[in-house]
């Protein structure tokens, strides 16, 4: 039992102190058994409170403390520090949130929360009264990691943490490397192409002996938690010993009697079931697309590399730490959604950035010579009925930058931009300056009044109240329509599904904190990285893979981690396996053991996260979690609830 | 040129310039992989213009919350050193993975380590001038703590205006304040180079007709920012003409910004949040309050900014889309704002209380002339040229050197923190390749 407990509550900077007379709370819990200091102060997490902590800890020499501040997701961790700078083992420290479950909460009662305030405090000296010191348990950390999805963040990533000296996995779904950005031809900012900058970093991928690559692979079963992953890859063959000539290359293909829509060119092509996206795809080895292949055998008589016999492949992969880069998909239009599908002449974005990589001196779909072009904003972003309120960022500028290339690589062209308010940020800002002086029109409308594209006659018509003429009714003439789409979360969610990732409000994976750890998800272990998190350019996906990169090689690097102890106990006495644990533990950190001839549940304390599912499935009470115990939890109710 | 001998010699592994949240970030992940890091703030506190703001975009975070602790954690990680007050007066490239560096700093007469925060010499102190780290607001006294969560939270003394008359000197409890300082130079050798020296904010006197300077309840963004801050100087928010809280505020984004006329073409990228986002704060401060937005177009592009966006619309934040002709005062105080309503067609005039211009970001030009034998090139808008942005963003035209954060262009927070965390990812593969 703590005899000498400092207890300090946070002002939070007007935060907290605005609604909780803080004072108040302080005076009430002075005379707390145990307690021999209590305090107030500005902002209990600023560096000179820090260090008056570490001295009253010394000073005192206090054996338990409380401080009562915000969440304990912000800050438990930082005054656990500052205990164990002071000496005291960091499990004496118990955190009290009186922002988030107090002052926030009940901003309209300044009384209510003052008193809700002293009896969560009461409710932490209770609990701290009672704690033990504890020990973290050390696990081994294997030096290795596992990057989901060779797109350019994957790429990225996966080369820096090779060069920082770790192994690396790089499985990538496709049987080509690249992601988005291969087929996206031109870039904004710089001269490069998406494939050159494909090329390039593949060939880094490719000189680092640490990084192996795998195509065609996906996770399909994870198991372990951080320091030691164990996924099973699964390995889709490619049926192709080595490469072909260029020569019986295209022999296979053009004997290839399966004709589907070529998903690289956004389906306004088509390919055959043997196929490369282009002739310089990465690997540079074709694949046979099994889904669509009939087995007709032609092409083998053609090719002698092609080999039917490959089959599925497996492997354990046992990995530290798993980065996702799982990236994007581009936001597909509805049937009928600014006539797309309907109207021969409504492209997406992507497929008009295809249909331009395609065109050489005339701009022409669909045999028609395109001269006037209407591109509608913020198709699948900012919705107003729809799912998806975000804003999609790149597409901004992106459309803007192409229909300058469109510009100057065609002739008489005319841009008619039905925008919902441009957003170049930042030095994109210069694109949409040129534009304009390139004589490229621009129309608005605001979210809820979109303008309508039409079909009359022979001819497809745009319409729009353009606000920026006082709500003028302007039609175009469009010989193409290109619905600006918006980045959306991957639809395939599987192996987020696997990994147990959360998602957000926008249905991206979800950072820990988006400026405190924004590449950390609440699965110890596990980093994002590029547009899986959320819509970003190429360099915005660039930084996160690096960053990403920097968290998931600084868990793996030292061979070691350091896990929480409070993970949960078997009573072996009580415990008469019946497997109810088993089935409640979200992260399989049960096995059945035989002990003194009888089964029991034992716990892997590397894996239990210490979440108390099991608690209360437990028959025979033989369960606890190590640093709140039901004697915790019940001292921590008596002093909540003081008068029943 | 040659360095002079008699220096001090201090050997590093990084020389991080710039301590604000991204130059943090990046000290915080190399000093974790165990490099020893010089880290550079030539204020008297590190934690940048984060540590000053008052809550965040989107998620309004308190600012202070976020960045304490990570000033924290940087002040006392054994391979970080921080000299404050301190600037780089010359780089040298002297080979691969060979930098010299002299760094000059500025004495703050005042020994960190005895300061206990006391405040007395404060109390002491007859000298009153504008406080600073207030943006202007209010006053100070010579002998100073920077603000109250500064790190080091220990006295400064300003000689500039210091009358040296001893009252500080008696007053001190510990004794830790010392006229005989004098500046030090360090000759600091090191690896390599992270580049992380922010930004400036738009002067608003550049824009004349926008009455900055001449009526006083016109005030920056930044100035409201510390009006709303957690350690703010009023205790609320208050207009500075007459101390009369203001209930019709309004907001002129673009200033300084996307204006060629004031020799800065591009989009600030942090404007039309930061100012929704005082306007969600000011509602809340002065439920009474009417706010005003004057926008060209409203760049919400990030994580949740949209729906912060939508949400202050649907708080009643008014967001009128027209550019600011001019601003005129009143006898009372108020102010007319001129301005094309774009919507409407017509040029329009409208009175506030008090107008608040949203500044943009400018770069903070001085580092390139610190490099002496190589070029730190520039891009057309003077921030740190990018060598390689789509694959590596960090590299700059100096092999070793590395930028981070707002050293290269406009970004907000979270983008900065990925910024730090790319330049340290970098500099730790620079480093790497030196030891294979």
């Amino acid at each position: 039992m703590k005899k000498k407990i400092g207890v300090y509550i946070c002002h939070c900077g007007g935060n907290i102190s605005d609604y909780v007379d803080v004072e108040k709370v302080r005076q009430a819990v002075e005379g707390d058994e145990g307690v021999i200091l209590s305090k107030t102060t500005m902002f209990a997490c600023a560096d000179s409170n820090q260090k008056e902590m570490v001295d009253d800890i010394k000073d005192r020499e206090l054996d338990g403390v409380v401080v009562a501040s915000c969440s304990p997701k912000l800050h438990l961790l930082t005054f656990r520090a500052v205990v164990e700078r002071a000496g005291l083992n960091k499990y004496n420290y118990v955190h009290a949130n009186i922002r988030e479950q107090v002052s926030w909460a009940h901003s309209d009662n300044k009384m209510g929360a003052t008193e809700k305030a002293i009896q969560i405090v009461k409710a932490a000296i209770a609990k701290v009264r009672n704690t033990e010191s504890l020990e973290p348990v050390i696990v081994e950390a294997t030096n290795a990691v596992a990057v989901i999805g060779a797109g350019i963040a994957g790429m990225r990533a996966a080369i820096e943490l090779a060069e920082a000296g770790s192994q690396v996995y790089l499985i990538e779904r496709e049987f080509f490397v690249g992601g988005r950005v291969a087929q996206w031809d031109d870039l904004c900012l710089t001269e490069e192409t998406g494939k050159e900058l494909i090329t390039r970093l593949y060939d880094q991928v490719m000189s680092q002996k640490k990084i192996t690559l795998f195509t065609g692979a996906e996770v399909i079963e994870n198991s372990g938690s951080v320091g030691n992953f164990n996924l099973k890859v699964k390995i889709t063959p490619r049926h192709f010993k080595l490469r072909c000539t260029e020569e019986t290359l295209q022999q296979a293909i053009d004997v290839c009697p399966v004709e589907v829509p070529d998903e690289f060119n956004f389906n306004i092509t088509t390919r055959k079931a043997i196929y490369h996206n282009y002739p310089s795809e990465y690997p540079q080895l074709p694949a046979i697309d099994m889904k669509n292949c009939t087995r007709c055998g032609e092409c083998e008589k053609v090719c002698p590399n092609i080999d039917f016999s490959q089959k599925t492949e497996y492997l354990n992969l046992k990995v530290g730490s798993i980065l996702l880069a799982t990236g994007f998909d581009p936001y597909e239009p509805k049937k009928g959604e600014f006539g797309y599908g309907e109207i021969d002449n409504v492209v997406t974005f992507p497929q008009f950035k295809r249909i331009v990589h395609y065109c050489d001196d005339k701009l022409v779909y669909k045999g028609k010579e395109i001269k006037n072009i209407a591109y509608i904003y913020c198709v699948g972003s900012r919705q107003v009925d729809g799912e998806n309120k975000y804003c999609s960022r790149y597409c901004c500028t992106a459309i803007i930058h192409t229909a300058i290339t469109v510009k100057k690589k065609y002739k008489g062209i005319h841009n008619y931009h039905f925008n919902r308010g441009i957003r170049t940020y930042g030095k994109a800002e210069v694109w949409y300056d040129e534009s304009s002086r390139l004589g490229d029109i621009y129309l608005q409308s605001f979210e809820y009044d979109p303008p309508v594209v039409e079909k009359s006659g022979t001819q497809t018509i745009v319409r729009i109240k353009d606000m920026l003429t006082i709500d003028k009714e302007i039609e175009v003439v469009a010989d193409l329509v290109v619905l600006v789409t918006g980045m959306v979360p991957r639809q395939d969610n599987s192996i987020g599904n696997l990994l147990k990732v959360p998602r957000g409000r926008d249905n991206f994976f979800n950072e820990i904190h988006m400026k405190l750890r924004p590449v950390e998800t609440v699965i110890d272990g596990i980093t994002i990285a590029g547009a899986s998190q959320g819509p970003k350019n190429i360099m915005e996906s660039i930084n996160s893979g690096l960053a990403a990169a920097t968290k998931s090689f600084s868990l793996v690097n030292s061979g070691e981690l350091a896990l929480e102890p409070t993970v949960a106990k078997v009573n072996l006495e009580a415990c008469e396996w019946c497997g109810k644990c088993d089935e409640a533990c979200p992260y399989n950190a049960f096995e059945k053991v035989e002990t003194g001839g009888k089964f029991i549940a034992k716990v892997n304390s590397a894996v239990c996260k210490g979440c108390g599912m099991c608690l209360p499935v437990c028959p025979t009470n033989a369960l606890d979690l190590i640093g709140l115990t039901d004697e915790d939890v019940e001292s921590m109710i008596d002093a909540l609830i003081p008068n029943i | 040129m040659s360095i002079q001998k008699q220096m001090k010699t201090l050997e590093y592994d990084v020389l991080v310039v710039g301590a604000g949240i991204a130059g943090g970030e990046s000290a915080l992940n190399l000093a974790d992989l165990g490099y020893k890091v010089l880290l550079l703030e030539k204020e008297l506190s590190i934690g940048g213009k984060m540590i000053l703001l008052s809550k965040v975009f989107p998620t309004l975070d308190c600012a202070a919350c976020i960045t304490t602790p990570k000033v924290s954690e940087i002040a006392r990680h054994p391979n970080i050193t921080i000299f404050t007050g301190a600037e780089p007066q010359k780089i040298l490239k002297k080979g691969s993975h060979r930098f010299e560096a002299v760094v000059l700093q500025k004495p703050r007469y005042v020994h960190v380590a005895d300061c206990t925060g006391c405040q007395l010499c404060e109390e002491a102190c007859p000298v009153s001038v504008t406080d600073e780290y207030q943006y202007g607001l209010v006053g100070r006294k010579a002998a100073y703590i920077p603000f109250s969560i500064a790190s080091p939270r220990a006295a400064a003394i300003d000689i500039d205006n210091c009358t040296l008359c001893g009252a500080c000197e008696r007053a001190c409890p510990t004794k830790c304040i010392d006229f005989t300082q004098t500046p030090e130079e360090f000759l600091v050798k090191i690896k390599s180079v992270v580049i992380a020296t922010g930004f400036e904010l738009f002067d608003p006197l550049k824009i004349p007709r926008y009455g900055y300077g001449k009526y006083k309840n016109v005030i920056t963004s930044m100035q409201m920012e510390r009006e709303l801050a957690p350690t703010r100087p009023f205790n609320t928010v208050l207009r500075p003409g007459d101390g009369k809280m203001p209930d019709n505020i309004a907001y002129v984004l673009c200033t300084g910004s996307r204006d060629k006329s004031v020799g800065n073409p591009i989009c600030s990228q942090i404007c039309c949040m930061y100012s929704i986002k005082q306007a969600q704060l000011l509602m809340g401060a002065l439920p009474m309050a009417d706010i005003t937005i004057y926008y060209l177009h409203i760049r919400a592009f990030g994580k949740g900014f949209n729906e912060f966006y939508v949400q202050a619309q649907d708080m009643g934040v008014e967001f009128i889309k027209g550019k600011v002709g001019k601003i005129t005062g009143k006898e009372n105080g108020n102010l007319v704002v001129r301005y094309e309503d774009i919507k409407a067609g017509t040029v329009k005039e409208a009175e506030h209380d008090m107008v608040v211009l949203s500044v943009g970001v400018l770069p903070n030009q001085g580092i390139s002339g610190v490099f002496e034998n190589e070029e730190l090139q520039l891009d057309p808008f003077h921030f740190v040229n990018q060598v390689d942005l789509m694959a590596s963003p960090a590299k700059t035209s100096i092999e070793g050197v590395f930028v981070a954060g707002t050293a290269s262009g406009p970004m907000d927070i979270p983008d900065s923190i990925l910024s730090g965390g790319a330049a340290s990812a970098e500099t730790t593969s620079y480093l790497r390749k030196e030891s294979l």
